[in-house]
Protein backbone atom coordinates (compact mmCIF):
# COMPACT_ATOMS: atom_id res chain seq x y z
CA UNK A 1 0.00 0.00 0.00
CA UNK A 2 2.79 2.50 0.36
CA UNK A 3 3.91 2.05 -2.99
CA UNK A 4 0.16 3.35 -3.85
CA UNK A 5 -0.13 5.91 -1.59
CA UNK A 6 3.24 7.57 -2.47
CA UNK A 7 2.00 6.98 -6.76
CA UNK A 8 -1.13 8.84 -5.50
CA UNK A 9 0.62 12.23 -3.40
CA UNK A 10 3.16 12.32 -6.16
CA UNK A 11 0.38 12.58 -8.88
CA UNK A 12 -1.48 15.24 -6.89
CA UNK A 13 1.64 16.86 -6.28
CA UNK A 14 3.44 16.51 -9.80
CA UNK A 15 1.80 19.29 -12.32
CA UNK A 16 2.35 22.62 -10.18
CA UNK A 17 5.49 21.62 -8.97
CA UNK A 18 6.62 20.43 -12.16
CA UNK A 19 5.68 23.84 -13.97
CA UNK A 20 7.48 26.10 -10.87
CA UNK A 21 10.74 23.79 -11.81
CA UNK A 22 10.24 24.59 -15.55
CA UNK A 23 10.06 28.25 -14.43
CA UNK A 24 13.41 27.91 -12.75
CA UNK A 25 14.69 25.87 -15.55
CA UNK A 26 13.76 29.00 -18.21
CA UNK A 27 14.72 32.10 -15.82
CA UNK A 28 18.21 30.16 -15.10
CA UNK A 29 18.71 30.33 -19.36
CA UNK A 30 17.18 33.99 -19.36
CA UNK A 31 19.17 35.40 -16.82
CA UNK A 32 22.35 33.05 -18.34
CA UNK A 33 21.78 34.59 -21.47
CA UNK A 34 21.64 38.00 -20.01
CA UNK A 35 25.13 37.67 -18.09
CA UNK A 36 26.68 36.79 -21.15
CA UNK A 37 25.10 39.40 -23.24
CA UNK A 38 26.27 41.95 -20.35
CA UNK A 39 30.13 40.66 -20.97
CA UNK A 40 29.87 42.44 -24.17
CA UNK A 41 27.61 44.54 -23.66
CA UNK A 42 30.48 47.36 -23.40
CA UNK A 43 28.08 49.45 -21.65
CA UNK A 44 25.21 50.30 -23.35
CA UNK A 45 22.96 51.18 -20.96
CA UNK A 46 19.50 50.06 -22.31
CA UNK A 47 20.96 46.93 -22.59
CA UNK A 48 22.79 46.33 -19.28
CA UNK A 49 19.28 47.71 -17.60
CA UNK A 50 17.16 45.17 -19.52
CA UNK A 51 19.76 42.27 -18.60
CA UNK A 52 19.66 43.70 -14.62
CA UNK A 53 16.05 43.58 -14.87
CA UNK A 54 15.87 39.95 -15.96
CA UNK A 55 18.87 39.42 -13.32
CA UNK A 56 16.48 40.58 -10.41
CA UNK A 57 13.40 38.53 -11.76
CA UNK A 58 14.97 35.45 -12.11
CA UNK A 59 16.59 36.33 -7.89
CA UNK A 60 13.11 36.87 -7.15
CA UNK A 61 11.73 33.85 -8.99
CA UNK A 62 13.95 31.23 -7.47
CA UNK A 63 13.08 33.31 -4.04
CA UNK A 64 9.20 32.61 -5.07
CA UNK A 65 9.71 28.96 -6.40
CA UNK A 66 11.34 28.12 -3.29
CA UNK A 67 9.31 29.37 -0.86
CA UNK A 68 6.09 28.82 -3.06
CA UNK A 69 6.88 24.71 -3.22
CA UNK A 70 7.28 24.80 0.60
CA UNK A 71 3.82 26.64 1.39
CA UNK A 72 2.27 24.29 -1.59
CA UNK A 73 3.44 20.67 0.64
CA UNK A 74 2.42 22.45 3.52
CA UNK A 75 -0.95 22.97 2.20
CA UNK A 76 -1.02 19.44 0.65
CA UNK A 77 -0.22 17.87 3.85
CA UNK A 78 -3.09 19.95 5.99
CA UNK A 79 -5.46 19.63 3.60
CA UNK A 80 -5.36 16.17 2.46
CA UNK A 81 -4.33 15.17 6.24
CA UNK A 82 -6.92 17.09 8.11
CA UNK A 83 -9.13 18.99 5.70
CA UNK A 84 -12.24 17.35 3.85
CA UNK A 85 -9.61 15.01 1.64
CA UNK A 86 -8.88 13.80 4.99
CA UNK A 87 -12.10 11.93 5.26
CA UNK A 88 -10.86 9.35 2.65
CA UNK A 89 -6.66 9.01 3.26
CA UNK A 90 -8.24 7.94 6.99
CA UNK A 91 -10.77 5.96 5.77
CA UNK A 92 -8.30 3.80 3.50
CA UNK A 93 -7.19 0.65 4.85
CA UNK A 94 -3.55 1.51 4.80
CA UNK A 95 -1.68 1.63 8.05
CA UNK A 96 -0.48 5.07 9.81
CA UNK A 97 3.05 4.66 9.06
CA UNK A 98 2.75 4.25 5.73
CA UNK A 99 0.24 7.77 5.48
CA UNK A 100 3.91 9.35 7.23
CA UNK A 101 6.02 7.99 5.01
CA UNK A 102 4.82 8.32 1.50
CA UNK A 103 3.95 11.82 2.31
CA UNK A 104 7.36 13.16 3.81
CA UNK A 105 9.03 10.92 1.02
CA UNK A 106 7.00 12.49 -2.25
CA UNK A 107 7.69 16.11 0.25
CA UNK A 108 11.29 15.49 0.63
CA UNK A 109 11.67 14.19 -3.13
CA UNK A 110 10.35 17.72 -4.48
CA UNK A 111 12.29 19.79 -1.77
CA UNK A 112 15.67 17.94 -3.02
CA UNK A 113 14.54 18.63 -6.33
CA UNK A 114 13.72 22.27 -5.94
CA UNK A 115 17.10 22.80 -4.37
CA UNK A 116 19.34 21.18 -6.61
CA UNK A 117 17.98 23.15 -9.27
CA UNK A 118 18.40 26.23 -7.77
CA UNK A 119 21.84 25.81 -6.66
CA UNK A 120 22.52 24.00 -10.48
CA UNK A 121 20.93 27.18 -11.47
CA UNK A 122 23.59 29.78 -9.39
CA UNK A 123 26.68 27.61 -10.92
CA UNK A 124 25.14 27.77 -14.24
CA UNK A 125 24.79 31.87 -13.89
CA UNK A 126 28.27 32.01 -12.43
CA UNK A 127 29.58 30.12 -15.20
CA UNK A 128 27.83 32.03 -17.96
CA UNK A 129 30.40 34.71 -17.41
CA UNK A 130 33.61 33.62 -18.13
CA UNK A 131 35.21 36.50 -16.16
CA UNK A 132 32.73 35.58 -13.09
CA UNK A 133 33.06 32.21 -13.45
CA UNK A 134 37.30 32.29 -13.34
CA UNK A 135 37.48 33.86 -10.14
CA UNK A 136 34.86 32.21 -8.52
CA UNK A 137 37.03 28.99 -9.15
CA UNK A 138 39.86 30.42 -8.07
CA UNK A 139 38.15 31.87 -4.77
CA UNK A 140 36.69 28.50 -4.25
CA UNK A 141 39.76 26.34 -4.87
CA UNK A 142 41.96 28.85 -2.16
CA UNK A 143 38.58 28.61 0.48
CA UNK A 144 39.47 24.45 0.15
CA UNK A 145 43.10 24.33 0.34
CA UNK A 146 43.08 26.70 3.00
CA UNK A 147 40.58 24.40 4.77
CA UNK A 148 42.46 22.00 4.13
CA UNK A 149 39.83 20.32 2.06
CA UNK A 150 42.15 17.50 0.52
CA UNK A 151 41.96 15.87 3.57
CA UNK A 152 38.22 14.90 3.68
CA UNK A 153 37.64 11.45 3.00
CA UNK A 154 34.92 10.19 0.45
CA UNK A 155 33.46 8.56 3.88
CA UNK A 156 33.08 12.12 5.33
CA UNK A 157 31.46 13.33 1.83
CA UNK A 158 29.18 10.37 1.93
CA UNK A 159 27.84 10.76 5.33
CA UNK A 160 27.23 14.77 4.60
CA UNK A 161 24.80 13.38 2.28
CA UNK A 162 23.29 10.94 4.51
CA UNK A 163 23.12 13.71 6.97
CA UNK A 164 21.28 16.31 4.67
CA UNK A 165 19.11 13.69 3.66
CA UNK A 166 17.96 13.35 7.19
CA UNK A 167 17.79 16.84 8.04
CA UNK A 168 15.87 17.25 4.79
CA UNK A 169 13.03 14.42 6.51
CA UNK A 170 13.47 15.85 9.48
CA UNK A 171 12.12 19.21 8.25
CA UNK A 172 9.12 17.86 6.75
CA UNK A 173 7.89 15.47 9.51
CA UNK A 174 8.56 18.82 12.02
CA UNK A 175 6.00 20.58 9.60
CA UNK A 176 4.31 17.52 9.50
CA UNK A 177 3.86 17.11 13.38
CA UNK A 178 3.14 21.25 14.26
CA UNK A 179 0.34 20.65 11.57
CA UNK A 180 -1.03 17.08 13.98
CA UNK A 181 -0.60 19.16 17.08
CA UNK A 182 -2.16 21.78 15.69
CA UNK A 183 -5.41 19.38 15.40
CA UNK A 184 -5.59 19.10 19.69
CA UNK A 185 -7.33 23.05 19.16
CA UNK A 186 -11.45 22.52 18.37
CA UNK A 187 -11.14 25.73 16.78
CA UNK A 188 -7.95 27.77 16.22
CA UNK A 189 -6.08 24.56 14.74
CA UNK A 190 -3.62 26.52 12.34
CA UNK A 191 -2.83 29.38 14.94
CA UNK A 192 -1.75 26.24 17.44
CA UNK A 193 0.16 24.67 14.21
CA UNK A 194 1.75 27.57 13.38
CA UNK A 195 2.53 28.50 17.54
CA UNK A 196 3.86 25.10 17.84
CA UNK A 197 6.16 25.33 15.43
CA UNK A 198 7.67 28.69 16.60
CA UNK A 199 7.78 27.18 19.97
CA UNK A 200 9.82 23.68 18.24
CA UNK A 201 12.10 26.46 16.23
CA UNK A 202 13.38 28.37 19.54
CA UNK A 203 13.96 24.88 21.53
CA UNK A 204 15.85 23.45 18.49
CA UNK A 205 18.17 26.78 18.57
CA UNK A 206 18.85 26.59 22.29
CA UNK A 207 19.87 23.21 21.36
CA UNK A 208 21.86 24.13 18.67
CA UNK A 209 23.32 27.20 20.62
CA UNK A 210 24.33 24.99 23.35
CA UNK A 211 26.17 22.09 21.76
CA UNK A 212 27.93 24.76 19.54
CA UNK A 213 29.42 26.78 22.11
CA UNK A 214 30.61 23.29 23.63
CA UNK A 215 31.89 22.30 20.23
CA UNK A 216 33.75 26.00 20.10
CA UNK A 217 35.10 25.59 23.29
CA UNK A 218 36.78 22.65 23.43
CA UNK A 219 38.29 22.90 19.97
CA UNK A 220 39.75 26.37 20.63
CA UNK A 221 41.40 24.70 24.32
CA UNK A 222 42.74 22.22 21.21
CA UNK A 223 44.94 25.42 20.54
CA UNK A 224 44.60 25.16 16.78
CA UNK A 225 41.59 25.18 14.72
CA UNK A 226 41.47 21.46 13.17
CA UNK A 227 38.73 22.15 10.27
CA UNK A 228 39.21 18.26 9.85
CA UNK A 229 37.61 17.91 13.19
CA UNK A 230 35.23 20.77 12.31
CA UNK A 231 33.79 18.63 8.84
CA UNK A 232 33.76 15.48 10.59
CA UNK A 233 31.94 16.78 13.62
CA UNK A 234 29.65 18.48 11.23
CA UNK A 235 28.49 15.48 9.39
CA UNK A 236 28.29 13.94 12.62
CA UNK A 237 26.14 16.41 14.37
CA UNK A 238 23.81 16.88 11.47
CA UNK A 239 22.97 13.66 11.10
CA UNK A 240 22.96 12.51 14.97
CA UNK A 241 20.60 15.32 15.50
CA UNK A 242 18.17 14.69 12.05
CA UNK A 243 18.19 11.13 13.45
CA UNK A 244 16.43 12.58 16.53
CA UNK A 245 14.13 15.04 15.21
CA UNK A 246 13.48 12.64 12.21
CA UNK A 247 12.22 10.27 15.31
CA UNK A 248 10.65 12.63 17.72
CA UNK A 249 7.61 14.14 14.91
CA UNK A 250 7.49 11.24 13.55
CA UNK A 251 6.33 9.76 16.69
CA UNK A 252 4.60 12.60 17.26
CA UNK A 253 2.90 13.00 13.96
CA UNK A 254 1.89 8.79 14.43
CA UNK A 255 0.43 9.62 17.56
CA UNK A 256 -1.46 12.16 16.49
CA UNK A 257 -3.21 10.83 13.61
CA UNK A 258 -2.86 7.47 15.42
CA UNK A 259 -4.64 8.51 19.07
CA UNK A 260 -5.81 11.80 18.65
CA UNK A 261 -7.60 11.95 14.64
CA UNK A 262 -10.54 14.74 15.13
CA UNK A 263 -11.51 15.24 12.10
CA UNK A 264 -14.24 18.42 11.93
CA UNK B 1 -21.45 -14.40 14.10
CA UNK B 2 -20.84 -10.91 15.67
CA UNK B 3 -22.63 -8.21 15.37
CA UNK B 4 -21.84 -6.00 12.32
CA UNK B 5 -21.60 -3.16 15.08
CA UNK B 6 -21.30 -3.34 18.96
CA UNK B 7 -21.05 0.01 20.98
CA UNK B 8 -20.67 -0.44 24.66
CA UNK B 9 -20.96 2.60 26.84
CA UNK B 10 -19.90 4.28 23.87
CA UNK B 11 -19.00 8.17 24.86
CA UNK B 12 -17.62 11.31 23.57
CA UNK B 13 -17.43 14.82 24.76
CA UNK B 14 -16.02 17.89 23.39
CA UNK B 15 -14.42 19.94 26.45
CA UNK B 16 -18.04 19.93 28.91
CA UNK B 17 -20.33 19.22 25.68
CA UNK B 18 -21.34 16.13 25.34
CA UNK B 19 -21.77 14.84 21.95
CA UNK B 20 -22.27 11.11 22.73
CA UNK B 21 -23.55 9.57 26.13
CA UNK B 22 -23.44 5.95 27.44
CA UNK B 23 -24.20 4.68 24.24
CA UNK B 24 -24.98 0.96 23.84
CA UNK B 25 -25.85 -0.47 20.32
CA UNK B 26 -25.70 -3.80 18.50
CA UNK B 27 -26.54 -3.42 14.65
CA UNK B 28 -27.00 -7.19 13.11
CA UNK B 29 -26.09 -8.29 9.81
CA UNK B 30 -28.26 -8.04 6.17
CA UNK B 31 -30.47 -5.48 7.20
CA UNK B 32 -30.91 -1.49 5.87
CA UNK B 33 -30.96 0.65 9.34
CA UNK B 34 -31.96 4.25 9.87
CA UNK B 35 -29.97 6.45 12.41
CA UNK B 36 -32.45 8.91 12.88
CA UNK B 37 -32.27 12.10 14.44
CA UNK B 38 -32.12 16.01 14.32
CA UNK B 39 -29.38 18.29 13.36
CA UNK B 40 -26.79 17.78 16.44
CA UNK B 41 -28.02 14.71 17.90
CA UNK B 42 -24.77 13.16 17.65
CA UNK B 43 -25.30 10.79 14.25
CA UNK B 44 -22.23 11.78 13.34
CA UNK B 45 -19.86 12.06 15.53
CA UNK B 46 -20.69 8.06 16.30
CA UNK B 47 -20.55 7.35 12.31
CA UNK B 48 -16.78 9.42 12.64
CA UNK B 49 -15.85 7.00 15.38
CA UNK B 50 -17.30 3.65 13.87
CA UNK B 51 -14.90 4.81 10.96
CA UNK B 52 -12.02 5.55 13.05
CA UNK B 53 -12.06 9.35 12.63
CA UNK B 54 -12.63 10.15 16.24
CA UNK B 55 -11.72 8.49 19.15
CA UNK B 56 -14.56 7.91 21.70
CA UNK B 57 -13.42 9.51 25.67
CA UNK B 58 -14.99 6.30 26.96
CA UNK B 59 -16.70 3.19 25.86
CA UNK B 60 -15.60 0.52 23.08
CA UNK B 61 -16.96 0.25 19.78
CA UNK B 62 -16.19 -3.25 17.56
CA UNK B 63 -16.77 -3.39 14.09
CA UNK B 64 -17.52 -7.05 13.28
CA UNK B 65 -15.95 -7.97 16.08
CA UNK B 66 -12.61 -5.60 15.77
CA UNK B 67 -11.41 -2.06 16.95
CA UNK B 68 -11.97 0.27 14.22
CA UNK B 69 -8.44 0.09 12.38
CA UNK B 70 -6.88 -1.29 8.93
CA UNK B 71 -8.79 -4.02 8.68
CA UNK B 72 -12.41 -2.78 9.52
CA UNK B 73 -11.79 0.11 7.08
CA UNK B 74 -11.38 -2.44 4.22
CA UNK B 75 -14.79 -3.74 5.64
CA UNK B 76 -16.40 -0.66 5.72
CA UNK B 77 -17.64 1.53 2.51
CA UNK B 78 -18.15 5.07 4.09
CA UNK B 79 -20.29 8.21 2.26
CA UNK B 80 -19.17 11.28 4.71
CA UNK B 81 -21.66 14.03 4.58
CA UNK B 82 -19.07 16.41 2.56
CA UNK B 83 -17.31 16.21 -0.94
CA UNK B 84 -13.86 14.48 0.40
CA UNK B 85 -11.98 13.52 -3.77
CA UNK B 86 -10.00 15.45 -4.82
CA UNK B 87 -10.77 18.43 -7.16
CA UNK B 88 -7.90 17.89 -10.12
CA UNK B 89 -8.78 14.51 -9.95
CA UNK B 90 -10.74 13.06 -13.37
CA UNK B 91 -13.66 10.60 -12.77
CA UNK B 92 -11.86 7.54 -14.57
CA UNK B 93 -8.46 8.46 -12.48
CA UNK B 94 -10.70 8.22 -9.03
CA UNK B 95 -12.27 4.61 -10.15
CA UNK B 96 -8.61 3.92 -10.16
CA UNK B 97 -8.31 5.11 -6.97
CA UNK B 98 -10.83 3.30 -4.97
CA UNK B 99 -9.66 -0.07 -7.71
CA UNK B 100 -5.92 0.27 -5.79
CA UNK B 101 -7.04 0.23 -2.35
CA UNK B 102 -10.17 -1.56 -2.02
CA UNK B 103 -9.66 -5.21 -3.33
CA UNK B 104 -13.88 -5.40 -3.17
CA UNK B 105 -14.39 -2.27 -5.77
CA UNK B 106 -16.65 -3.95 -8.70
CA UNK B 107 -15.08 -1.67 -11.60
CA UNK B 108 -17.95 -2.90 -13.91
CA UNK B 109 -20.52 -1.53 -11.46
CA UNK B 110 -19.09 1.94 -10.96
CA UNK B 111 -18.59 2.72 -15.28
CA UNK B 112 -22.16 1.00 -15.72
CA UNK B 113 -23.42 3.17 -13.22
CA UNK B 114 -21.45 6.43 -14.09
CA UNK B 115 -22.83 5.54 -17.60
CA UNK B 116 -26.37 5.37 -16.62
CA UNK B 117 -26.11 8.69 -15.35
CA UNK B 118 -24.10 10.46 -18.47
CA UNK B 119 -21.22 10.99 -16.49
CA UNK B 120 -18.08 11.79 -18.46
CA UNK B 121 -15.66 9.47 -17.13
CA UNK B 122 -12.90 11.95 -18.60
CA UNK B 123 -14.72 14.77 -16.67
CA UNK B 124 -12.55 16.33 -13.89
CA UNK B 125 -14.45 16.86 -10.28
CA UNK B 126 -13.53 20.60 -10.07
CA UNK B 127 -16.05 20.52 -13.23
CA UNK B 128 -19.18 18.55 -12.19
CA UNK B 129 -21.75 20.70 -10.44
CA UNK B 130 -22.23 19.53 -6.74
CA UNK B 131 -25.48 17.14 -7.10
CA UNK B 132 -23.24 15.14 -9.59
CA UNK B 133 -20.27 14.97 -7.20
CA UNK B 134 -22.44 13.52 -5.02
CA UNK B 135 -23.71 10.72 -7.00
CA UNK B 136 -20.10 10.35 -8.42
CA UNK B 137 -19.16 9.92 -4.68
CA UNK B 138 -22.57 7.51 -3.90
CA UNK B 139 -21.17 5.61 -6.94
CA UNK B 140 -18.11 5.40 -5.51
CA UNK B 141 -19.17 3.92 -2.28
CA UNK B 142 -21.61 1.38 -3.62
CA UNK B 143 -19.69 -0.06 -6.42
CA UNK B 144 -17.63 -1.95 -3.56
CA UNK B 145 -18.95 -5.41 -1.74
CA UNK B 146 -18.66 -4.06 2.03
CA UNK B 147 -19.87 -5.49 4.91
CA UNK B 148 -21.03 -2.41 5.88
CA UNK B 149 -22.45 0.61 4.27
CA UNK B 150 -22.26 4.00 6.36
CA UNK B 151 -23.94 6.67 4.46
CA UNK B 152 -23.74 9.83 6.35
CA UNK B 153 -26.80 12.36 4.85
CA UNK B 154 -26.50 10.86 1.32
CA UNK B 155 -29.67 12.84 0.28
CA UNK B 156 -29.35 16.01 2.21
CA UNK B 157 -29.48 19.02 -0.11
CA UNK B 158 -30.59 17.34 -3.25
CA UNK B 159 -33.46 17.82 -5.46
CA UNK B 160 -36.17 15.25 -5.13
CA UNK B 161 -35.41 13.35 -8.30
CA UNK B 162 -31.77 12.78 -7.47
CA UNK B 163 -33.07 11.21 -3.85
CA UNK B 164 -34.77 9.01 -5.91
CA UNK B 165 -31.65 7.90 -7.81
CA UNK B 166 -29.80 7.76 -4.90
CA UNK B 167 -32.33 5.92 -3.07
CA UNK B 168 -32.50 3.09 -5.88
CA UNK B 169 -28.79 3.11 -6.28
CA UNK B 170 -28.25 1.96 -2.70
CA UNK B 171 -31.26 -0.51 -3.00
CA UNK B 172 -29.87 -2.11 -5.86
CA UNK B 173 -26.20 -2.07 -5.59
CA UNK B 174 -25.40 -2.87 -2.08
CA UNK B 175 -23.60 -6.26 -0.79
CA UNK B 176 -27.03 -8.66 0.21
CA UNK B 177 -24.72 -10.20 2.78
CA UNK B 178 -24.20 -6.72 4.67
CA UNK B 179 -25.63 -3.77 6.14
CA UNK B 180 -26.60 -0.26 5.41
CA UNK B 181 -26.68 2.16 8.31
CA UNK B 182 -28.13 5.11 7.07
CA UNK B 183 -28.37 8.87 8.73
CA UNK B 184 -30.29 11.34 8.02
CA UNK B 185 -33.37 13.89 9.28
CA UNK B 186 -35.36 13.59 6.05
CA UNK B 187 -37.15 10.57 6.97
CA UNK B 188 -39.53 10.49 5.11
CA UNK B 189 -38.25 10.16 1.86
CA UNK B 190 -36.34 7.06 3.09
CA UNK B 191 -38.78 5.41 5.31
CA UNK B 192 -39.77 2.97 2.63
CA UNK B 193 -36.23 1.43 2.33
CA UNK B 194 -35.93 0.99 6.19
CA UNK B 195 -35.54 -2.52 7.90
CA UNK B 196 -34.79 -1.07 11.15
CA UNK B 197 -34.61 2.39 13.17
CA UNK B 198 -32.44 3.63 15.58
CA UNK B 199 -33.57 7.28 17.04
CA UNK B 200 -30.67 9.31 18.26
CA UNK B 201 -31.17 12.79 20.63
CA UNK B 202 -29.04 14.64 22.71
CA UNK B 203 -26.06 12.14 21.96
CA UNK B 204 -28.48 9.34 23.35
CA UNK B 205 -30.04 6.27 21.62
CA UNK B 206 -33.70 7.42 22.56
CA UNK B 207 -35.32 3.91 20.68
CA UNK B 208 -34.08 1.08 18.31
CA UNK B 209 -36.81 -0.83 16.69
CA UNK B 210 -38.01 -2.98 13.54
CA UNK B 211 -39.52 -0.40 11.13
CA UNK B 212 -42.76 -2.59 10.43
CA UNK B 213 -43.19 -2.81 14.38
CA UNK B 214 -43.14 0.72 14.89
CA UNK B 215 -45.97 0.82 11.77
CA UNK B 216 -47.73 -1.73 13.52
CA UNK B 217 -47.12 -1.03 17.44
CA UNK B 218 -48.51 2.55 17.00
CA UNK B 219 -50.21 2.69 13.78
CA UNK B 220 -48.23 5.37 12.10
CA UNK B 221 -45.70 5.93 10.22
CA UNK B 222 -42.16 6.41 11.13
CA UNK B 223 -41.78 9.82 9.93
CA UNK B 224 -45.08 10.78 11.70
CA UNK B 225 -43.47 8.86 15.15
CA UNK B 226 -40.42 10.63 14.68
CA UNK B 227 -41.94 13.92 14.53
CA UNK B 228 -44.01 12.99 17.92
CA UNK B 229 -40.76 12.01 19.66
CA UNK B 230 -38.66 14.58 18.37
CA UNK B 231 -41.17 17.43 18.92
CA UNK B 232 -39.72 20.75 20.08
Amino acid sequence: MLGKLMKYEWMATWKLLLAANLLTVVMTLLAGWMVHIMDYSSGRGMVEFVAVMVILTYVGSMFAVYVGTSIYLIYRFYTSTYGDQGYLLHTLPVDTHHIIIAKMLVSALWMLINSALIYFSVIFLFASSEDIFVSMMEGMVNVFTFLGAEKISAFTIVMTIVAYIFSLFAKVLKVGACISLGQLSANHKLMLSFAWYVGIYLVERIFQGIYFGLQLAFNVKASHMDYLFYYDSQWETTLIGGIISCVVFYVLTWYMMNQKLNLD
Amino acid sequence: MAPVVQCMGLTKTYGRKIALNQVTLNLERGRIIGLLGPNGSGKTTLIKIMNGLLKPTAGEILISGQRPGVDTKRRISYLPERTYLQPGMKVIELVRYFQDFYPDFCVERAYDMLARLQIPPQERMKNLSKGTKEKVQLIMVMSRDAELYILDEPIAGVDPAARDFILHTIVSNYNRCGSILLSTHLIADVEDILDEVVFIKYGSIVLQAGAEQIRQNEHKSVDRFFREVFAC
